[in-house]
């Protein structure tokens, strides 16, 4: 699934990209990728809120929950930014930065943003260096 | 106008956790107001200090976002499903 959401980010470029993963619990089962909105993609994100709509519908009628959002720093580390703090709404969802400021080494880190708090979670890595 | 009113996870502090609550009025903004007299806080947390909507707060009724339908004016039927969504948004 971090595979996929680095091809994503690398398909993206120099745009930021964005996507949810959904599940049960916080379990990450099904990975979207969704359209940024934001009138100034390259700097920004805004999850198109039609489609943020559709799949809250989606998980309301199957007890799922935001389990991961995700998106991409084209040029500066994968640590959230202070918009990203502000407008963090998800408290439940795990927030994945990708940075693609070194394009050949993606960088892939995942926090909890509650209130404004950050706090980041762990990634298991396989043995040769995937994430 | 009884309608259904879904809250996001981050607001559900103000519903004793209800994932959707009853409220009722004539128009989204009624609504809202009514839901404050039940769930305090909840309407702090939907409308900005003008009594607009945030503006990264996205409010639907049914399937159509009420910024481009009479935003909170938007008149309401029996039945209808507003649901309150924070945007996913952010930047570097």
């Amino acid at each position: 699934m971090a595979r996929e959401m680095i091809e994503h980010a690398q398909a993206e470029y120099p745009k930021e990209a964005c996507g949810m993963v959904l599940g049960p619990g916080g379990r990450l089962v099904e990975l979207h990728r969704l359209e940024n909105v934001d009138p100034d993609p390259v700097m920004r994100y805004n999850v198109d809120p039609k489609e943020l709509l559709r799949l809250t519908n989606y998980m309301y009628d199957k007890d799922w929950d935001m389990a991961a959002i995700y998106h991409s720093h084209t040029h500066s580390p994968a640590f959230p930014s202070a918009t990203d703090v502000q407008l963090a709404g998800y408290p439940q969802a795990a927030y994945i930065l990708l940075s693609l400021s070194d394009r050949q080494r993606p960088d892939l880190r995942a926090f909890r943003i509650i209130e404004g708090n950050i706090t980041e979670m762990t990634v298991e890595r396989t043995p040769n260096g995937q994430v | 106008m009884a309608v259904e009113v879904r809250i996001p996870t981050i607001l559900r502090k103000h519903t004793g956790g209800a994932k959707a609550v009853e409220s009722s009025g004539a128009t989204v903004r009624e609504i809202i107001d009514r839901l404050d007299g039940d769930h305090p806080g909840l309407k702090g947390a939907i409308l900005a200090e003008g009594g607009e909507i945030h503006r990264f707060i996205n409010i639907y009724l049914n399937d159509e976002d009420i910024r481009f339908s009479g935003a909170l004016e938007t008149p309401v039927a029996d039945g209808d499903v507003v649901s309150i969504l924070p945007a996913v948004a952010g930047g570097r």
